[in-house]
């Protein structure tokens, strides 16, 4: 069944090949160590997701005497950012390929450009969440808020830290101090942003689109 | 004669004589990378998987002294009606720490403390995928559990019991930080079960000695590698329930205020997702070291390895279909309980099966009654005896007679104690000689075995009489008028169960004393062969305690049960093909030894991973006592993110000491 | 005996092999003596009468659930016997006794299966009347008689809603008391069961399963009893510091029995006649009746006293202690209002007398006054509540039970007078 042997002379490391040593592993399902572990990650967090989406969905009609998503929802705007979201995810796609074609000065651009659009998003949402505890949506106003509010503020901080990796990438891509495969570490946070947008889709559809 | 270097970044100087001095890397500008490789800094800072093992199984094992305590305290308080010896408050914090910690800080930690130690072991690995991730997840398991216990003596303990429903444990019906602590403490040990699920599994399946399928895998490596995947989609969940927790209690998020409109079923459905799968974390690994002792002590492969494997796979997957079961009582409709009753009585259908299996296995086979074998035994027996009383549960009718009394306090000790302790004494016997180069003493190990077990069975055999005879459980007191007529009556049996406990007390007391005497210096009749049981898996291929690096060289695999194959070979005689033993595990080494792989790089030390980890209690502080406090923890917690990132997982050369001037260098080891 | 590592010394299973065959011989008789005691003292074990037995059905739901659980209990057993007879035998028969190495079979699929499919079997069976059994308790089509069921910190509200069932004529006006809930026998009763605070369980094991209280929710039961007597119950379900000491009792009275009662539940407020009794009125009026209700009281001005314990109270409630001695328990039903001997006599009456002794309800000669008074002077002390004045800040206030009074032995035998004519 191994159709390629595994090379186990040094142990997998965790994101950084040792120095030195520049073979590519192959291993029986062909998925890097790291990769794999990144997909499990993602794997786990969507049961976090699905648990925080849960407790929205039995949730979303109680707000008490506070405002309610008929009162607060903006859709125009809040598709504009899941847009702009949705477009990020298109930037780091580019990004990946061309860290994989070795373009380092492009890769950076379109990383730069990725946590650019991500952070017009977060900005958003900010913008999104002050307006509503303006008009009386507040963390502790009700069942409703705290659900609404924990489940995008999770979201929201997913972003953040995919943010903050993009922009560390840009760094270390530039001081090259990514050793070894370069491509792949780009290609992972690839993966955890694509999975935040994704998530982000089912979070605008069931939390927005769907009316109460 | 293998060399194990420390990788080279240093370019060849041409031309130059003396090797110029590249300054060591340094973390943050400050620190020297840790390099020892002896000492206490040695363990602090280590990667090394066999380490971090045995540092998990004596954290775990001090837990589980905690835990013990605590239970022959509520035992004590049981012991007679109205008894006076723990106070109401007490006792609620007794019963909830008990359960907290057998499950969280001794349980769980074993089982990682064992997977850790032995999986790259039995699957001819050098070490787990990430050993970074590795040392995170015993720091933070360590000091989530340390930080759990804190709560003693700031305030008391959790007193909402383990299961902590709502909204009995909101600030309003809790008010002390107990449950703050608890809902913290298991979030941060939950990080460490995640972190080490994620590692085991890229582990298992990326990095198998060459030859090694699946099917070819020790069983133990299959149910690890099951209950890793349990772990990685259920605790997320119960992290969910956590955050809602904490934020509700210390920031006011509404989800659990009836008032505003909560329904309290919501907190039981997410825990029970979560604390269904949960159980079967518990016991598999259990599973898996069965049918590692069963075969070898009985001298014959595994009966059905692939279904013993498949019905693993079921279990785990079926499990996640089964949590209401725990929620009878609750208030489902009649509909949800039909369901999840059918559910729960097919997950007991592949669960029989192994017992099948391992029963056929020993069918005809030539069986050693070591004190593995015997633990392993008493596991079966025990957990049959759980499983049938679970079977009763899945009735659900009769399920609103037994839940919430001692019938269910009976059914998940026989299967959590009786079961997978008991799996897991009988791996330290097993597998003690691996890791110490000693063996426990046989007949210390066999009171040892039959004090735990005989206090077991007095101390939760009675209980389940106790509880359908009406005795619910979580009660500090039960009185005399409710304990029936006759000698025999629950007030005897309330009795008995207390005495038995402190036998089980007893026994693991010999353990300890068994684990001392085998390690005295004086004791040389202690020191083990390196394979003192003809077993029959890889990790018995190694020197005793095995070296830094594992294998000297990794073996091809081309069956299973591979070590075995390469002992025996069937040998034509006038009587039929016979198995005859034709090498020894000291040979094989010795094989190995002279075929070493030239280079073998480890990963190195690492300052981030205890310092990471140690953030987290420094954030939980924060979060109960001071949000200044909780930020300063989340700023360092961001610095150690970046530092980890950064550094390579090797050292580069410049990180050792330089070469001497004279004779052969220090560093470098020479093996064999 | 040492080890030597290069030597080929075999392993220590061979070296074993002759000193521990005695051992084993006497390992597995000693399993097997082992495995027989336990199943002796087991089958020995049992108590007579258990007051909360699973065992002793003494009402149609729980004889339904015993009839599904006996026979499930029994194939278990079976089992489990089948199991380790069978394990037994296996540990006997294949011991090392030097023999060579046995065959290595890897398998048997047809033997697999064939052995799954005895359990799969099994199964099935008993999940056909399982599922019938779970349907038929859950009806609530057929009921005659509703009682609507409190649980908060730590007791039980039984309220008697008006309604067309439960004695003959009807309901007219609602009944409320606490701790002892009499219904009449041969009844389909059904219990809409609710929660004030966090989530109780109300179980009264004879009679059937229990169901969990929940705030927010309402969640009915099937209650039946079959003949006149008394059925111990308990809090099932973790509610804090006195979840042990929350109590109830279900009363069967037969269809006489139960009207008479309810007519007296609902007999008009008797101003006490014996001075004492007066002073302890007055008693009443001016500590307790801010919390507990009693119909009728009348404040100096002419006007009704109404309990007001959603201003003291977290939970919003108090015993109704209008007629209190019509109860023979108090304080969650953890403590008797009536001495041994009196409660022996009620608890063990057959079936013929029990009405009449229950409807006599506490007098002065049976009360189990230390009981009481203990509980009037200090209740904290008795029963571990949140009352402490000096630590109700997370409730804004409010106590979470009976606190201390601070009453002198003086005022509690007033009081006490005046209890007793609760009737």
């Amino acid at each position: 069944m191994a159709d390629v042997a595994v090379h186990t002379d040094h142990a997998a490391p965790d994101g950084h090949a040792a120095v030195g040593h520049a073979a590519m592993h192959t291993t029986i399902p062909g998925l890097s160590n790291n990769k794999l572990g990144m997909w499990l990650f993602l794997g786990s967090d969507c049961l976090l997701f699905g648990g925080l989406i849960s407790v929205y969905m039995l949730y979303r009609g109680r707000n008490g005497t506070g405002p309610g998503p008929d009162a607060l929802w903006d859709i125009p705007l809040t598709s504009v950012s899941s847009f702009v979201l949705l477009m990020s995810s298109l930037t780091m796609v580019l990004a990946v390929s061309a860290a994989h074609r070795d373009e380092d000065a492009k890769a950076q651009t379109w990383l730069s450009v990725t946590a650019l659009l991500g952070s017009t998003f977060v900005g958003a949402q900010v913008y999104e969440f002050t307006s509503f505890y303006h008009e009386g949506l507040g963390y502790t106003t009700s069942l409703f808020s705290s659900s609404f509010y924990s489940l995008t503020g999770f979201h929201g901080v997913h972003v953040t830290v995919g943010v903050i990796m993009l922009l560390t990438l840009v760094a270390m891509v530039s001081k090259n101090k990514i050793p070894g495969q370069k491509a792949e570490a780009i290609e992972m946070v690839g993966l955890y942003w694509h999975f935040v947008d994704v998530v982000w889709i089912v979070i605008f559809t069931l939390v927005y689109l769907i009316p109460t | 004669m293998a060399i194990i270097e420390r990788p080279s970044a240093t370019p060849a100087t041409a031309g130059a004589g003396a090797p110029t001095f590249v300054p060591p890397s340094q973390a943050m500008g400050i620190f020297h990378r840790p390099v020892a490789t002896t000492g206490w800094k040695s363990w602090l800072f280590t990667v090394d998987h066999k380490k971090i093992g045995i540092m998990y199984g004596v954290a775990a094992f001090a837990f589980f002294l905690v835990g013990g305590l605590e239970a022959l305290l509520i035992r004590t308080q049981l012991a007679a009606p109205d008894n006076t010896v723990l106070s109401a408050g007490l006792y609620n914090q007794m019963f909830t720490m008990h359960g907290t910690t057998m499950i969280f800080l001794f349980v769980m930690p074993m089982i990682s403390a064992l997977a850790n130690y032995f999986i790259p072991l039995q699957i001819g690995a050098r070490d787990v995928a990430f050993p970074r991730f590795n040392a995170l997840s015993f720091w933070c398991f360590l000091f989530g559990g340390i930080f759990l216990n804190t709560s003693w003596f700031l305030g008391g303990a959790a007193d909402g019991g383990w299961f902590m429903y709502q909204p009995n444990a909101s600030n309003l019906f809790s008010p002390s930080h107990g449950v703050d602590f608890w809902a913290l403490g298991v979030q941060i040990t939950g990080i460490a079960s995640l972190t080490g699920a994620i590692n085991l599994i890229v582990t298992i399946i990326n990095m198998r000695a060459p030859g090694m399928t699946l099917w070819k895998m020790p069983m133990y490596t299959w149910m690890i590698l099951v209950t890793q995947f349990l772990l990685v989609f259920a605790v997320p969940v119960i992290s969910v329930a956590l955050f809602l927790l904490t934020f509700q209690r210390s920031f006011g998020g509404q989800f659990f205020n009836v008032d505003a409109g909560a329904d309290p079923l919501l907190w039981q459905h997410l825990f029970w997702i979560f604390g269904h799968p949960e159980v079967y974390i518990l016991i598999m690994p259990s599973f898996g070291i069965a049918s590692e002792i069963i075969p070898v002590f009985s001298r014959k492969p595994l009966f059905g390895y692939k279904v013993m494997a498949l019905s693993g796979a079921v279990i785990a997957f079926v499990g996640f279909g089964v949590w209401a079961h725990h929620m009878f009582a609750s208030g489902l409709g009649p509909v949800s309980v039909a369901v999840f009753s059918a559910s729960t009585m097919i997950i007991a259908i592949p669960t029989g099966v192994k017992i099948i299996n391992w029963t056929l296995t020993m069918w005809g086979g030539k069986i050693r009654y070591t004190a593995a074998m015997i633990f392993i035994l008493g596991m079966i027996v025990q957990f049959v005896i759980g499983g049938l009383s679970g079977v009763t549960h899945a009735v659900s009718p009769s399920d609103t007679q037994q839940t919430d009394t001692y019938y269910i306090v009976a059914h998940f000790h026989y299967v959590i104690f009786g079961g997978a302790v008991f799996g897991i004494f009988a791996a330290f016997y097993f597998w003690w000689p691996k890791m110490f180069g000693r063996m426990l003493d046989e007949r210390l190990g066999k009171w040892n075995f039959w004090l735990m077990a005989i206090g077991m069975n007095l101390t939760f055999g009675p209980m389940h009489m106790i509880g359908l005879q009406g005795q619910p459980r979580r009660m500090v007191v039960w009185p005399s008028k409710l304990t029936g007529d006759g000698l025999f009556n629950l007030g005897f049996w309330n009795r008995v169960a207390s005495v038995g406990s402190y036998m089980i007390g007893i026994g693991v007391i010999v353990f300890l004393v068994n684990i001392y005497r085998t390690h005295r210096k004086s004791n040389t009749a202690s020191l083990a062969p390196l394979d003192p049981w003809d077993a029959r898996s890889l990790e018995w291929m190694t020197a005793n305690p095995p070296k830094d690096h594992n294998f000297d060289a990794i073996p091809t695999v081309h069956e299973l049960d591979e070590f075995f194959h390469r002992k025996y070979e069937e040998v034509d005689t006038e009587h039929g093909p016979k198995l005859v033993k034709t090498t020894t595990a000291e040979a094989l080494l010795a094989e190995q030894e002279a075929n070493a792989d030239e280079h073998i790089h480890m990963p190195s030390p690492s300052y981030w991973p205890i310092l990471l980890a140690f953030t987290l209690p420094v954030i939980s502080y924060g979060i109960i006592f001071s949000i200044p406090l909780a930020a300063l923890g989340g700023a360092l917690l961001l610095v150690c993110a970046f530092g980890w990132a950064l550094e390579p997982s090797t050292a580069p050369e410049s990180d050792f000491d330089p070469p001497a001037e004279a004779g052969p260098s220090k560093e470098l080891e020479h093996v064999g | 005996m040492s080890f030597h590592r290069n030597e080929q010394v075999g392993t220590v299973q061979d070296m074993h092999s002759s000193r521990s065959s005695v051992a084993r011989r006497s390992t597995s008789r000693r399993a097997a003596l082992a495995g027989l005691g336990m199943l002796g003292l087991f089958l020995a074990g049992c108590a007579k009468d258990a007051p909360q037995d699973t065992f002793q059905p003494a009402g149609e739901n729980a004889r339904t659930i015993d009839n599904l659980q006996r026979p499930v209990f029994w194939i278990a057993g079976v089992i489990g016997v089948i199991v380790f007879i069978l394990m037994g035998y296996i540990m006997v028969r294949y011991r090392d006794r030097g023999q060579s190495l046995p065959e290595q079979t890897h398998g048997k699929m047809s033997l697999e299966l064939g052995l799954t499919m005895i359990p799969t079997l099994i199964m099935v069976g008993i999940a056909v009347p399982t599922m019938a059994t779970i349907f038929d308790l859950a009806k609530t089509s057929d009921t005659e008689c509703v009682v609507n069921v409190t649980g908060q910190q730590w007791w039980w509200e039984f309220d008697y809603p008006v309604q067309e069932g439960c004695v003959s004529g009807g309901i007219k006006q609602p009944i409320v008391t606490s701790g002892q809930m009499p219904i009449p026998t041969g009844t389909k009763v059904l219990l809409k069961i609710e929660s004030r605070d966090v989530i109780h369980s109300f179980w009264v094991p004879k009679l059937n399963g229990k169901k969990d209280s929940v705030p927010g929710r309402t969640h009915t039961l099937r209650m039946e009893v079959d003949e006149p007597g008394i059925f111990s119950g308990q809090c099932a379900e973790f509610c804090g510091l006195s979840h042990a000491r929350m109590r109830m009792e279900v009363v069967g009275l037969n269809q006489a029995d139960f009207d008479t009662w309810a007519t007296n539940q609902l007999e008009p407020y008797e101003a006490p006649t014996d001075p004492l009794a007066l002073t302890g009125e007055a008693t009443y009026a001016a500590q307790c009746s801010r919390c507990h209700q009693v119909d009728g009281l009348k404040k100096d001005d002419g006007s009704l006293i109404v309990s007001q314990p959603e201003l003291y109270v977290v939970s919003g409630a108090a015993p109704n202690l209008t007629n209190l001695m019509t109860r023979n328990t108090f304080a969650g039903a953890t403590w008797d209002l009536l001495t041994p001997a009196c409660r022996d006599k009620v608890w063990n009456a057959s079936p013929e007398e029990f009405g009449a002794l229950y409807l006599k309800g506490v007098t002065r000669e049976c009360l189990n006054e230390a009981e009481l008074r203990d509980w009037i002077r200090d209740a904290p002390n008795k029963k571990p509540m949140y009352t402490d004045p000096t630590k109700l800040e997370p409730s804004d206030g409010k106590v979470r039970g009976m606190p201390a009074l601070g009453l002198n032995d003086d005022q509690i035998t007033e009081l006490i007078a005046y209890l007793l004519e609760r009737k």
